[in-house]
This record gives structure tokens, sequence and C-alpha cells, in this order.
């Protein structure tokens, strides 16, 4: 039976099928061939042939044809359903194995050895070696990724180094308010929030970086910060799009790759631009004998002893790594809180019993609002900045699930799956951050790790967390959130971030 | 075929055990350069040091003595001890590599868990009730005569497997 199966299933790979039902439905009942049961696991080691998963042309037919690759996530559950929690797919030219079990997960982030590497291949550093310059955190590997994070690890996750930039940005989430009182309709509705939000963020990750402001809340905001707004947009989509495109079709269609060229141009000037201005107004103090104390880290990393490509290029990255980030976690949060007025109620509640009538909480406030922690721990498990986290294991060979995983495999790490897995938590698709506080109900701790886990993990994440408790507990403050009176629903979809499908309009009704 | 598994195998272990020597040898010296930027001049007399008695995987006792104020990791990197992949994020509480172990009397002494460190605790394996990251344990005299037990990792539960396998 298993043979007549085999051979059925090398006879549909070499044709098209993927187009009918039936041919779909042999397809699925002739992999279920290649799965072996969970028992026999245990006893031999298996290889990658004897992994299940879709064919390439059906999994590029899912991809292309039918919109997938704004369905990233979603194809991820699609995937468990129909493999289990571990599959292969080929991504483009790269062949990916799927991990989407929170275990399997922890066995891989266990074995990611002394330098973590998220993927050895992608058109992020091929843009980089294109153009001659550097690589920053997100694409760096080895000892020279491990110098830079040392340094700047110290100064970006440490709760205690973090606590400093509470000041810098509270005056950041004061604009905030001000811009959306000002963009307020004579309901209350602003429209589109994710888009102020982008530039709260964008603002915000500056003021850390350069200690000055751009510019981004203001009443006019200046075009290069609009275009660099855009070209992250842009390069955010073109990204998955570049990969996933085999090279012939790269020649057929070059101008995916032209255009997220550019993008990254308009992104390093920008960084450059701005780096340049700050230090040069620097060096001119210094001319005149005053005194320089920086604590921003643009002038924390000039003074390092790093080429200016290497400070550039981390500037950049960390630039762009601060703003999908925030705005769309700013906006899932109060898009859940205005549908969940009693759980707003609560929060709000929390927030003015830790103020004790002050309007401007501290970092150190935030200690004393466990809500507000669970609340955006509850976002960030329904809609994961990063559905898809990625290892590359280049030393050795690594074992997971009972699979044999040859070194230098792309191992996907299916978060978005795991973090809405019902077998790991109950009713997932529901906003509950209660569900944080049960100690009776403990679910996998590797099942929901937004930042990623271990000296890999989000270099930004404390920065981020202050940024997003002060900006909120400042709006519940302010404001009482409600949804938008046309009661629209709105959807994540992936442009290689998780964000917002349409346009969020929320009503801040004055309180 | 068996034999070339048996091959295949033999190299493998031996791969593993020289990756895993040099790691030890790199990060050991990553380490001692550490060191030398973080312990300047402290003209610190010993009788204000603590004694702290670590237990290794192996199970041996190291007894030294530190300095106040030092974290728990801290002493292990002034100390040069060999603890594999101890500190990975270097004390930014980004993982739980440095994951110890204390007898309850103690761990009630070590004053309150951050909500930082408890996340970090959470991912940790093998944790106990009387867990607590190293890099987030700061020393004082009150401390003095601490024992801290290094959690068996899960490298070296795979070694002992493919060692007897």
């Amino acid at each position: 039976m298993i043979f007549v199966r085999r051979m059925l299933q090398q006879a549909l790979r070499v044709s098209v099928r993927s187009a009918f039902p039936l041919a779909k439905w042999m397809e699925r009942w002739t992999e279920g061939a290649a799965a072996p049961p969970l028992e026999s696991a245990l006893q031999a080691v298996r290889t990658l042939d004897d992994m299940p998963g879709p064919t390439a042309a059906s999994f590029a037919w899912d991809l292309f044809a039918r919109g997938g690759l704004s369905r990233l996530h979603e194809l991820q559950l699609k995937g468990v359903q129909r493999y289990g929690p571990m599959w292969k797919a080929s991504f483009g030219p790269i062949l990916t194995v799927h991990v989407a079990d929170p275990a399997l997960i922890e066995q891989v982030l266990r074995q990611e050895g002394q330098h973590p590497m998220r993927s050895d291949l992608s058109s992020w550093k091929d843009y980089r070696k294109l153009r001659g310059h550097h690589f920053g955190l997100l694409t760096a590997e080895g000892e020279e990724w491990q110098a830079v994070r040392s340094l700047l690890g110290k100064h970006m996750l440490r709760p205690k180094a973090v606590e400093v930039y509470d000041k810098t940005l509270n005056n950041v989430v004061s604009d905030l308010i001000a811009k959306l009182r000002l963009r307020r309709s004579a309901q209350g509705l602003v429209t589109d929030i994710t888009s102020e939000f982008y530039r709260f963020g964008l603002e915000g990750i500056s003021s850390v970086l350069f200690e000055s402001r751009i510019g981004c809340l203001d009443m006019v905001i200046p075009e290069e910060t609009e275009r660099f707004i855009q070209s992250i947009n842009t390069m955010f989509v073109m990204t998955l799009l570049t990969m996933a495109m085999p090279s012939w079709l790269h020649q057929l269609f070059p101008k995916p790759w032209k255009v997220f060229c550019q993008c990254w141009d308009d992104m390093f000037e920008f960084a450059k631009g701005h780096i340049d201005q700050r230090l040069m107004a620097e060096a001119e103090r210094i001319a005149r004998g005053e005194k320089v104390e920086g604590r921003y880290l643009t002038y924390f990393l000039s003074q390092t002893g790093l080429p200016m490509k290497t400070v550039y290029s981390n500037v950049t990255e960390l630039l762009l790594a601060g703003v999908d980030t925030i705005s769309s976690t700013m906006s899932w949060t109060l898009y859940e809180l205005s549908r969940h007025p009693e759980i707003q109620a609560a929060l709000r509640e929390e927030v003015s019993t830790v103020l004790e009538g002050r309007r401007v909480p501290e970092a150190s406030d935030v200690a004393h609002m466990p809500l507000l922690k669970a609340t955006v721990k509850e976002v960030l498990r329904l809609y994961p900045v990063i559905p898809a986290n990625a290892r590359v294991i280049a030393e050795k060979d690594i074992q997971v699930g009972g699979y044999l995983i040859p070194k230098n495999t792309l191992i996907t790490l299916c978060q978005f799956a795991t973090s809405r897995d019902p077998a790991v938590f109950q009713n997932p698709d529901d906003f509950l951050p209660h569900r944080w506080f049960n100690k009776d109900v403990t679910h996998h701790p590797y099942a929901s790790v937004p930042f990623g886990v271990g000296k890999r993990s989000c270099i930004g994440r404390r920065i981020a967390e202050l940024e997003l408790y002060l900006a909120l507990s400042r709006i519940l403050t302010e404001f009482e959130v409600k949804p938008d009176p046309e009661g629209v629903s709105v959807k994540p979809m992936t442009r290689t971030l998780l964000v917002p499908e349409n346009a969020i309009n929320l009503q801040f009704v004055e309180r | 075929m068996a034999l070339v598994t048996a091959m295949r195998r033999l190299a493998q272990v031996s791969l593993r055990e020289f990756s895993r020597r040099s790691t030890a040898v790199s990060w050991g010296a990553f380490l001692t350069a550490e060191r030398s930027f973080t312990t300047g001049a402290q003209p610190l007399r010993s009788d204000n040091k603590v004694t702290v008695h670590f237990i290794n995987r192996d199970g041996e006792k190291i007894t030294v003595k530190a300095s106040p104020g030092d974290s728990l990791l801290d002493v292990v990197i002034n100390e040069d001890l060999d603890f594999d992949g101890f500190g990975a994020c270097e004390g930014t509480l980004a993982c739980s590599t440095c994951h110890l172990i204390f007898d309850e009397e103690m761990y009630k002494k070590l004053g309150p868990v951050t909500d930082e460190e408890m996340d970090m605790l959470d991912l940790a394996y093998g944790l106990t009730e009387t867990s607590r990251l190293g890099c987030q344990i700061c020393l004082t005299k009150s401390l003095e005569g601490m024992v801290a037990r290094v959690p068996e990792s899960v490298a070296d539960i795979r070694q002992t497997k493919d060692g007897s396998a």
C-alpha cells in the first residue's frame, strides 16, 4: 500500500496538478505516507527525505498565484494541520524546514551555538555587499556581530540602563498626544492610527539614537522623513518577493530587486545624513571648548573606534527596526482595548492608582503595572510582529523532533502558529490578558516569544517595551479609546513583518 | 553500510568534542579580556570578601572569594570558571544561561525577582522553585558562604546519551 502511495507521489510531482481538486486530494493522500507515526520517531532518526511538505511547484503556486506572500502566517496554520509540527518547503531557491511546536522550537534554539545566525542567504545581505556597505546587527554574523552586540547590549538591554531614556521618550509621547488631538475629527475619530504610530516609532527611536528630534510629529513632516517611512514599507514588501523569486525570474522581472535597492539607498542616506549632522554639531561644540557628554547611542558608537561604515549600517538597521514594531503593537493594543472596554477600564484604574494624580509616568512606575505588561504580552501573542523567526546552524547537524537536520539548513520557527495553538492556549484567538496571571494553566514558555530568545534576541526589546508602556499609559490617562463607529474588524497580514491589513480607525474621546 | 554509519558517527562525535573544546577556549579568552577591563584597581581587603561555593555540572565544589557588589555572573567571569555556555548574553537579561539553583534558605535571602528576570527564568532549562539568574544576584556580606549549583544543561544530557549509545 505504502509502495503504491509512493509511486503515485512520484508521478504527481511531475504533473501539473495544483489546480485540480482531485489531484490535490490525491496529493494529500500520498503525502500521508511520508509521515510515519510518532512512536517510530523515537527509535530511528529520520532525514529530510522522510519529511512531509508541499512540492516546490504547489508551494510556489500558493505564494505567487494565490497571494500567499501576504498570508504566510496563515500558511503556517495550514502547514500544521496538514503535515504536523514539522514540514519542509522550498521558498524560492531555498529549502527550509518549518518547525511549529514550542518544544521543538526550544530544541532548535538550545542548539543555536555561540554565534546564532538567522539566515545566511538574504537579499538584505546581498544589497549591502553590492553597495559596499558594512553589516549592521540585523545582518552581521560571527565575531563581527558579537563585537557590536556586546557594545550595544549593555546600553540597550540592561533594565537599569534603559530607564535613563524615560524622559526623552516621554517628550515624544507628549507630542504624540498633541498630534492625536490635532488629527481628530469632530467626533473624535482618528483614521489610520498605524501611520501616526509609524511616525511616533521613528521619532522615538531617533530620539534614543540621536538625542535630538527629527520632526516626525510636527504639523508638517519633513519630506525625507516621509520618504524614509515609505522606503521601509516598500522594502519589507520587496524582501519577501525578492527572496521567493528564483534567479531566472529576477532576470525576467528586474524591477522588484531595483526597487528594493532604491529603498535601501534612501534609508542608508537618511541615517547617514542624521548621523553626520549630529556628529558635526558635536565636533563644533568641542572646537568651541564646550564639554560634550552625549548619552545617545550614535555618539557612543562613534566613540568605540568602529569604522564609520559600521556605525552607519548599525544606525540604519536600528532605525528601521524601531518603526513597524512599535506602530503595529501600539495599533493592535488600542484596537483590542477599544473592543474590550472592561479591560481598558481596569487598565486605566491600574495606571491611575500607580500614578496617584500624576499624568506622566516614569520608568520605575511600570514595574507596578502588571496588567499593562500582560496586555502587551497578549497583544504580541495574537499579533507577533515577527510571525516567523529563523535559524541556520552552521557548526553541526542537529536533531529536532526525531529528524536529522543537516548543518546550514534554514529552519523557520513558526511563532505565529505556536502562539495561536489551541493545544497551548485556550481560546487562542481571543484577547485575554488575564491568562498571563493564571498560575494553574501554564503554557509552554517557548510558545510565545515575540522578541526571540537568547543572545540573538531583539536588542531593542527593553526600549520598545518602555516606549509602549509610557505611551499606552499616557493615552489611557488622556483618552477613552472607542472603536470605529463603522465597526470594521481588521486582520493581520504578512509584509515580512505582521502588520494590520487595513487602516485601523479609532475614536479618542477626551476624559 | 553499517561501517559507513559508524564512521560517520565517530567523526561527528569527535567533531562535536572539538567544537566544544574550541568554544570553551575562545570563550575563556573573551572572558579574560573582559576581566582585565572590568576589574580595575579595586583595593579590597580580603576580609571584606564574600565566600561563594559553586557546584559545577560534574558535582565538584569550587570555592572562591568575591567582592560585595559583584553579581554571581561577574564572579564566574572574574574567576575564569569554566561552566560551558554560562552567561551567553553577558548579563543583559536576554537569555537564561546563567541559571543557578540555591537551597531554600539562601533563595529567600536573595531578594525579589524582577519581571524581566522572571520572563527569562521561565525559559530556563531545568527550572526549579529556587532558581535564579546569576547575573541578577548581587553579593553582600549577608550571603557569606552561599552555595550556587550550576544545573545540568541540555548539551550535557545529549552528550551522555551519545556516549552511551
